[in-house]
């Protein structure tokens, strides 16, 4: 009886004593908050928003959009690809996406370049929300325009002009593109060339103009 | 008050604080994992499943210690306390089986269910659920990317089905939708026929607490010298379990309905 008494008391020691020590010295806390919590993964929800591919000015609450989306688009259009671990959503677009821009990188790695697509220069950004700053994990919330909040989420960030200003523009789809018909890779990759070249005609309609903002 | 109806309070009371995620109503999102089976795709979840932090902590080669020990450090501090009594007192797919257990037990009348229930492999498919825990949530995860809460029914259950009605027309079905469904619909039938049918066989989340029964504070106690053999606590165990026989058996869920039923007081919860 004292020997499981003994060997009771050790172990809620080192169990509470452990869990007290995650939550004081690492940040586990946010990360399981940020990442599994307030993300969806569209895989395990097991559905994809009926969304429209239409491209709009206002960002989710009309937050502004941020420098380095800004930044990249004075060079020509933003691809935005949210993705994430343990996400069978994502790992399906990841080929197509790499096959799309011709790029290769690490699923885990924060990854930046600037690709020639149809004759123009395309800022792409992969961001894994898993393994990212919070400036960029922030920037899902602002080109979310459906209020999704889930992975994969991709968004092309162009010019457009409205009321006399020239000014960012932007489309976000989402998922594995099911919601488009999109079945298979050639499928999904064949959607996303016609979503690139109607952005990248936008662009160079726009872009005289965009210094004016 | 009885004491299975403080229970079914107790176990009330817990669901509605494991919803209290609804964005404004209050929208309370943290960073926690659920000690038991909840889906963090429920709108009003408060909480993470702890397999997904599982899944995504070993997901294709990789390896991150903090998802990892996270999710097994809260269960194992509710495990060290209070054993498995989590799927009885605080699991909100313990209620829903709690509910259509009912219905199993009458079930259990006609020949076949009880035959199904006590057959004599019946106890080694118990061990289904451990292999269900290594295999869909940490092998397949880690080899090839394949994760168990893409086809979770219970995933499907408070994620899914939730969403869809409050978000009618915004979401289509995805590729996983139809496995989905089949699993769901198992499971269903399942929970009808044998009263805990999941928690006995399927739950990995049990398998993870399971364990601690063995050397948790709390545990059901039997004075088997002064029992009268009359086995009136096995016929309510929902678990199925050879209530004078066992010790500490992982299986045990910590109800209490054998301590209620038995009449000479001989079955009690002990704190050491």
């Amino acid at each position: 009886m004292k020997k499981m008494f003994a060997v009771q008391v050790v172990a809620s020691l080192l169990v509470s004593g452990a869990l007290a020590g995650m939550f004081a010295f690492t940040p586990v806390y946010t990360e399981v908050r940020s990442g599994i919590v307030l993300v969806l993964c569209l895989s395990c929800l097991k559905l994809e928003p009926n969304t429209a591919t239409d491209f709009t000015f206002e960002t989710a609450d009309n937050v502004p959009h941020p420098s380095f989306i800004l930044e990249n688009l004075s060079k020509g259009p933003v691809f935005l690809h949210y993705s994430g671990d343990a996400c069978a959503g994502c790992d399906i677009m990841y080929p197509v996406i790499e096959e799309l821009f011709s790029v290769s990188f690490g699923k885990q790695d924060m990854f930046h370049t600037l690709v020639t697509f149809d004759n123009a220069t395309v800022g792409y950004i992969y961001v894994n929300i898993h393994h990212t700053i919070d400036e960029l994990r922030d920037a899902q919330v602002i080109y979310d325009k459906d209020h999704v909040n889930g992975i994969p989420m991709f968004t092309i960030v162009t010019l457009g002009y409205d009321n006399g200003i020239v000014k960012p523009k932007y489309t976000t789809v989402y998922g594995t593109l099911a919601t488009f018909g999109c079945n298979t890779d050639a499928q999904r990759l064949a959607f996303l060339q016609q979503l690139m070249k109607e952005s990248i005609d936008m662009y160079h309609e726009n872009k005289a103009g965009y210094h004016q903002y | 008050m009885k004491f299975q109806l403080k229970r079914l309070y107790f176990q009330i009371i817990l669901f509605f604080t494991a919803n209290l995620g609804y964005p404004g109503l209050p929208g309370l999102k943290t960073g926690f994992c659920y000690p038991f089976f909840y889906c963090q795709a429920c709108p009003a979840a408060t909480s993470a499943c702890p397999l997904r932090s599982l899944e995504q902590s070993v997901d294709r080669g990789s390896f991150s210690w903090r998802l990892f020990l996270y999710p097994l450090l809260i269960i194992g501090f509710l495990g060290t306390l209070t054993g498995r009594a989590v799927c009885s007192w605080a699991c909100p797919i313990g209620l829903l089986q709690r509910g259509t257990g009912r219905v199993a037990r009458k079930v259990k009348k006609f020949p076949f269910a009880n035959k199904l229930g006590q057959h004599r492999i019946e106890k080694y498919f118990r061990y289904t659920k451990y292999i269900l825990l290594i295999s869909l949530v940490f092998v397949t995860s880690y080899l090839i990317g394949f994760i168990f809460t893409d086809i979770c029914p219970v995933g499907f259950l408070t994620g899914t089905i939730p969403t869809l009605l409050l978000n009618p027309g915004k979401f289509l079905p995805n590729y996983f939708f139809p496995v989905a469904v089949v699993i769901f619909i198992l499971f269903f039938v399942l929970i009808f026929l044998i009263e805990r049918g999941w928690c006995r066989y399927f739950c990995p989340i049990g398998a993870l607490l399971g364990p601690f029964n063995k050397i948790s504070f709390l545990h059901i106690s039997v004075d088997i010298k002064d029992c009268t053999h009359c086995n009136g606590c096995s016929y309510v165990c929902p678990m199925g379990i050879d209530v004078p026989n066992m010790h500490r058996d992982p299986e045990c869920i910590l109800c209490g309905k054998c301590v209620t039923a038995c009449p000479m007081q001989h079955i009690t919860y002990e704190r050491r």
